[in-house]
């Protein structure tokens, strides 16, 4: 028999302080002594995380597919590459433009996807993933080659500023970007969560789950899907940004159908239409594929190396494929069965105010206990 | 003008191929209501293991119906094994199992072929040198390129028999318009769905090899834009429809090969030349599909709350 913890008491106050405490230890136990190395695969984890929760947002809690992710990431990527490299932009400028313009293109995209559902709607944003890198070749050899010779965008680095007291060596600088990184995280997070919570991210699930019913309930579908793409774009922007500003040279491979790939398989892993899914499963899937690169054996009867790439990615598809079976909530629906178990948080019993009714209780049960951290 | 007809030729040829292709996604999609992502990896998978055997002593065309053999036996273990159980848990976890089939699947290529990562030579089904054409009104028809249009000619005749004319092919209609009612009266569901994928893989093995035949190549990417080009073939037909299929696969087929040839005389062509012209056949279809959401021919479902 679970533990029953009161939603709200000092208990459960504890739980969650005690969860934000080690959550804080990891982060020191990460930056303490670290190597740059080390801290840049952090940093590409992390990014991985945003397009992962980018992804969670449209995929998880709006029901739309998209392969298209990567686009979004790559033209934020090459946003920050040619703006600081060409207009002396400041990287947060950059930014936020980035943001701006993914937001944009992001609806433009959604666009079709009024009138497009499941298998369709993942064509044309495959589509999109496939026509991005053609457009990126040609935009390198129209406006970086032409001018400069080389065959990517390079030399745009990020420095940190004075005040943080970091000099621009490799150490610091991956330091930097490591916090940048988390700061970034933290935000597109409580974004997606807050979002979720809301009103619009009601409207996201209603029409996740029958449209037309969501439409009769007087959910603005038009709205509420291209809305979805356009913010979900902007979060995968915000990846891209990462990705470039820690790589530091972007060409037109950077960023293909193989990378929305990968954003989905950590979505997965970690638990889709969870909140903190994405993050733990952009983690898993980072660690999982670094050490089976690093740490396989060499095994004799086999043609290739064990360790190489093919064999690596060759278990990551095993591996997902396995997880529909043994944990079809990824990783955090795993933990979270297991912990229903030792202790369950009992919400409080809704109060049910005289002039504004039912929908909100009815929300309220039924939604709330869902998605909510346990 | 006849440079003109030698490219539409030139695109039927590859087009056939789609369609081809494309016709395999339609079987699957029309049983399951999934876009098999992983039917390319498939097609290459099996097309890799023509070229094993054919690289050890055996005639292509006894590899090719050895290696449909194979194809028609895992694309029916992949349904009962994978598909099938996982329909069971959530509406989407076929799309992950397929998505988890294409990495899978695309690595163990090479892993099991290491050295096609770089390409392996793969011999064509049909004479191939550069002299062998029939000149006719001026036109260079070259007779590998009419020969894989007639192969796929005679496997679409063959595929709508069986669609048409079969008891298996009834069922299969049957699943495709309503699982539940198949099921009611007697339609053994299970069986046709795993027919489907056997059918669908066995479509895929020779797509995959009239492909690399073209290509006299064959390599762990080939197979990815050609899965790209028959999905986009139809959807822009409809997905569940095998003419539309047939239709969107030459006719992307054309406009691939017309906008390749041709880049001086297209608007904006200076941005779009011959590696772009997978671009403008993708423009095309999201054109299409944002006049007719459910492509050319494809059905269009009513919904009920």
């Amino acid at each position: 028999m679970p533990v029953r913890i009161k939603s709200g008491s000092a208990l459960h106050w504890a739980l969650r302080a005690l969860v934000l405490v080690l959550l804080a230890l990891m982060v020191w136990q990460m930056v303490s002594g670290a190597q740059p190395s080390t801290l840049g695969k952090y940093t590409e984890a992390m990014a991985l995380a945003i397009a992962a929760l980018s992804l969670n947002l449209l995929f998880g809690f709006n029901g739309q597919i998209s392969i298209g992710h990567s686009t979004f990431a790559g033209i934020s990527a090459f946003f920050l590459g040619y703006s600081v490299r060409f207009w002396d932009n400041r990287p947060f400028v950059s930014l936020v433009e980035a943001c701006v313009l993914c937001f944009v293109i992001g609806l433009l995209i959604g666009l079709p996807a009024l009138r497009l559902k499941g298998p369709y709607l993942a064509l044309v944003t495959l589509a999109v993933a496939y026509v991005w890198p053609t457009v990126a070749g040609q935009f390198i050899a129209r406006k970086v080659t032409a001018v400069t010779g080389e065959s990517a965008l390079t030399k745009f680095r990020v420095d940190p500023p004075t005040w943080t007291g970091l000099k621009a060596s490799r150490q610091d600088r991956a330091l930097y970007l490591f916090w940048v990184a988390l700061v970034l995280m933290l935000i597109c997070y409580v974004i997606v969560r807050n979002l979720r919570r809301s009103r619009a991210g009601r409207s996201l699930v209603a029409v996740r789950d029958n449209e037309t019913a969501a439409a009769v309930m007087g959910v603005n579908l038009s709205r509420t899907k291209t809305l979805a793409f356009g913010v979900s774009a902007s979060i995968a922007g915000v990846s891209g940004w990462l990705i470039a500003a820690k790589i530091g040279t972007i060409d037109e491979n950077s960023f293909t159908i193989l990378n929305s790939i990968k954003y989905i398989l950590a979505l997965i892993l970690g638990g889709v239409a969870t909140l903190t899914g994405p993050i733990v499963g952009a983690f898993a899937y980072f660690f999982a594929d670094d050490y089976l690169k690093e740490h396989a054996p060499n095994w004799e009867w086999l043609p290739g190396k064990f360790g190489d790439g093919p064999i690596a990615s060759f278990l990551l598809g095993v591996l997902v494929i396995a997880f529909v079976f043994i944990a079809p909530q990824g990783v955090v629906g795993l933990f979270r069965s297991i912990g229903r178990k030792i202790a369950t948080i009992v919400p409080e019993p809704i109060r049910v105010e005289p002039i504004a009714p039912a929908t909100e209780a009815i929300h309220a049960t039924i939604h709330e206990p869902i998605d909510e951290e346990p | 003008m006849t440079d003109f007809v030698q490219y539409v030729i030139d695109g039927l040829a590859i087009g056939s191929v789609y369609a081809l292709i494309a016709l395999g996604l339609v079987v699957v999609y029309r049983g399951t209501g999934q876009i098999n992502f992983a039917q390319g990896e498939m097609a290459l998978f099996s097309t890799l293991i023509t070229w094993w055997l054919h690289d050890h002593g055996v005639p292509l065309l006894l590899a090719m119906a050895i290696s449909a053999a194979f194809a028609f036996v895992g694309g029916a273990l992949i349904e009962v094994g994978l598909m099938r159980p996982a329909a069971r848990r959530s509406a989407f976890a076929p799309v992950v199992i397929a998505i988890g089939l294409f990495q899978g699947l695309n690595s163990l290529s090479g892993i099991l072929f290491p050295r096609s990562g770089q390409g392996l030579p793969f011999p064509s089904l049909f004479p191939n040198d550069p002299d062998d054409f029939w000149k006719q009104f001026g036109v260079a028809i070259r007779i590998e390129r009419v020969g894989v249009f007639a192969v796929v000619l005679v496997i679409t005749a063959l595929l709508f028999a069986l669609f048409q004319k079969t008891k298996i092919g009834l069922a299969m209609r049957t699943v495709a318009n309503n699982p539940e009612s198949a099921k009611l009266v007697g339609v053994p569901t299970g069986r046709i769905l795993m027919f489907s994928w056997a059918l669908a893989a066995v479509i895929g093995s020779i797509g995959g090899a009239l492909k690399a035949g073209i290509d006299t190549n064959v390599s762990i990417g080939s197979m990815f834009s050609v899965f790209l080009l028959s999905a986009a073939a139809a959807t822009l037909g409809g997905l569940d429809s095998p003419g539309g299929a047939v239709i969107g696969g030459l006719s992307l087929g054309v406009i691939e090969s017309l906008v390749g040839n041709y880049p001086e005389s297209w608007p904006g062509s200076d941005w779009i030349g011959i590696e772009t012209k997978t671009a403008v056949a993708f423009l095309i279809i999201l054109v299409v599909l944002l006049l007719r959401p459910a492509g050319l021919f494809g059905s269009v479902k009513v919904e009920r709350v």
